[in-house]
């Protein structure tokens, strides 16, 4: 069970793909196993902009084909330990959530902040909550070569009902693992707005290669966020409560359901 | 003139470009040396922490993961009835992010098992009771996380104190944060779960006698499967794949090196085709000309080795100053590795020459008359 952000990653990347089919069919199998349901994943994310400062996050989960739920909760430094970040998204609906930071200053986020940035990080809220795989328009617009692997390169676009600050999303998807090694965002102006590379792929608690380690690049700034993966549990027991405002201030340990 | 001093001489024309066929083979077989002495040493280094711990046999669920699988604590009671079981301890063994260090071993014990017995302390105390909110480091784990004793950690949800500095007797051990494993259970919420047991046998038993005692085990808990400690690291995928990668990375610097010196020999022969003529011409076979081309190329792969020796022992020598991986490495550079890697590298000199040997050897003494 060690280090995957399978979910968490599946919300920047993608998973999983076979060859001749098409786009559709894979973006279909992306989306799908992005919804993995509850779980519970341990990470360090080092921001290397103009400021730089390290992060030990606990990220809870729960991802349904119409709803997905994110609780960011930060472990580390002492200093901003139990800062806290909810998002949720359900269908076609524009994405909310609430920021809580300690002792007790809760904010809700409306849809028109979900391109600020993540805790501070490179990532944008909308990143965290965002499934592109389940846009209306997907297109594999051709296969290119990361890190010496051939890729196929899937394309998404919204849909008209659909909600977002980007206009296009292209994941680069390594065939033979079934893992995303790059996705870009851009822009309608089709300017590129960010980068997400994997640099490290594992192995996750249900076998699965995985993105383990991945680099944010934020294009127009210059600055990059390294998200290392620590571990991923799925199958893990939430109550309601944690993914309320007023639940997610609180760091508690998840646990197992029951086997 | 000896037979060797011409070896010699043929070796010292052209110094640079004999000097940059060194480097190539000397680059190769430092890579050999580098990663198969990091990736033994890594195995030697958990067989040795087994030992200090007094564990004889290990049961885990070693997959493509770095860390065990978990399975039920209830398999460590159903092992411990076994007859020829003196004592077993439960564990969970995780590898994981640690405030800003990247990845730290983390060993969370039974508490009052044996695993703990080991632990010599440096300084502090260790923890009251299994449900202390406390910690102790390995003296290397103490350094990479710039901790002392009545420092604060956070580990996972909980903020823990290091109650005390320890020397565990192996790298592995001396790199951990070891904490009661009741503690560590709830703060991660993995209650009922462990991913290792320590088992000591009864003493006296042979080595045939402690592997039907892992095939007991494994039919009393096929959750898991018990190895004789030392091997059980082989059965980690995820180590056979670093090894596979180490000896596969050090091959291909072994081919770049084979190119190198089969190159310098070609040109070596194609220069003196003059001299070997005359060789010839004066009564030389052309048996001795070739043993000539395979001893120099052979000397080049022995000077090749030395030196690659002497390189890759450098740069893990560096690398392990670095702060990233500060402590992490025990790499194992015992005398079998080192006279491996010179055998290599002579066997590379060896097989690089064949191909200039044989073209030399199908010069005739005439030729020398054409210039």
């Amino acid at each position: 069970m060690k280090l995957l952000l399978t979910p968490f990653c599946l919300a920047l990347l993608a998973v999983s793909a076979h060859a001749g089919e098409p786009a559709t069919d894979l973006a279909a199998k992306l989306g799908s196993m992005q919804q993995d349901g509850a779980s519970l994943v341990r990470l360090k994310m080092d921001v290397r902009g103009t400021t730089k400062f390290t992060l030990q996050l606990q990220i809870k989960q729960r991802r349904t084909s119409t709803t997905t739920e994110i609780v960011y909760q930060v472990l580390w430094p002492k200093e901003r330990a139990g800062e806290a970040v909810l998002l949720r998204k359900t269908g076609d609906q524009a994405a909310t959530g609430a920021v809580f930071t300690p002792p007790n200053k809760v904010s809700m986020l409306d849809s028109s902040q979900m391109k600020e940035a993540l805790l501070g990080s490179d990532l944008s809220y909308a990143d965290g909550v965002e499934n592109f795989f389940i846009w209306k328009q997907q297109a594999i617009v051709g296969t290119e070569m990361v890190n010496r692997v051939s890729c196929d390169i899937l394309e998404s676009k919204p849909g008209r009902s659909q909600r977002s600050s980007y206009s296009s999303v292209r994941t680069w998807v390594d065939r033979r693992r079934d893992v995303p090694l790059r996705i870009e965002k851009y822009l309608s102006s089709g300017q590129l707005v960010r980068r997400i590379d994997t640099t490290r792929v594992a192995t996750n608690d249900k076998n699965q290669s995985v993105p383990a380690n991945l680099t944010v690049s934020d294009i127009r700034h210059g600055s990059t966020t390294d998200l290392n993966g620590a571990s991923v549990k799925h199958a893990v027991n939430f109550s309601d409560r944690e993914f309320t405002p007023a639940g997610f201030m609180e760091v508690v340990p998840a646990r197992s359901a029951a086997e | 003139m000896t037979f060797f001093t011409i070896i010699v001489r043929g070796l010292q024309r052209r110094p640079v470009r004999t000097g940059l066929t060194l480097v190539g083979i000397s680059i190769g077989i430092a890579a050999v040396v580098a990663l198969v002495g990091i990736s033994r040493g890594f195995e030697a280094s958990w067989a040795t922490g087994m030992k200090v711990r007094g564990t004889d046999i290990v049961v885990s669920n070693m997959g493509s993961a770095l860390a065990p699988k978990p399975f039920s604590a209830t398999v460590r009671d159903r092992i411990a009835k076994l007859p020829q079981v003196a004592d077993a301890c439960a564990i969970y063994a995780d590898l994981t992010s640690v405030e800003d260090a990247s990845m730290m071993v983390v060993s969370a014990r039974e508490w009052g098992g044996f695993s703990w017995h080991n632990l010599k302390l440096i300084s502090g105390r260790m923890p009251h009771d299994a449900m202390e909110p406390a910690v102790v480091l390995g003296q290397t784990a103490a350094e990479v996380l710039k901790k002392k004793v009545g420092d604060p950690l956070q580990l996972e949800t909980k903020e823990l104190t290091v109650t005390g500095i320890v020397d565990g007797g192996a790298m592995v051990e001396n790199g951990s944060v070891i904490l009661s494993l009741a503690l560590f259970q709830n703060i991660t919420g993995n209650e009922g779960r462990i991913n290792v047991i320590d088992i000591r046998a009864a003493p006296g038993l042979t080595e045939d006698e402690m592997k039907h005692l892992c095939e007991q085990i494994n039919t009393t808990a096929p959750e898991a499967r018990a190895m004789v400690a030392g091997e059980h690291l082989g059965n980690s995928q995820a180590f056979r794949f670093i090894s596979a990668m180490s000896w596969g990375t050090s091959l291909l610097a072994v081919i770049v090196g084979v190119l190198g010196v089969m190159n310098t020999m070609l040109m070596t022969v194609f220069e003196r085709k003059q001299e070997i003529c005359i060789l010839l011409a004066i009564g030389w076979k052309p048996g001795r000309v070739i043993r000539m081309i395979l001893w120099e190329s052979a000397l080049l792969g022995f000077l090749g080795g030395i030196v690659g020796v002497v390189l890759g022992t450098l740069a893990v020598k560096v690398l392990e100053t670095l702060p990233a991986i500060h402590g992490m490495l025990e790499p194992d550079f015992n005398a079998g590795l080192m006279a491996v890697a010179v055998a290599l590298a002579v066997i590379v000199g060896v097989l690089s020459g064949l191909y200039p040997a044989w073209r030399s050897s199908r010069l005739t003494p005439s030729l020398a008359m054409q210039g």
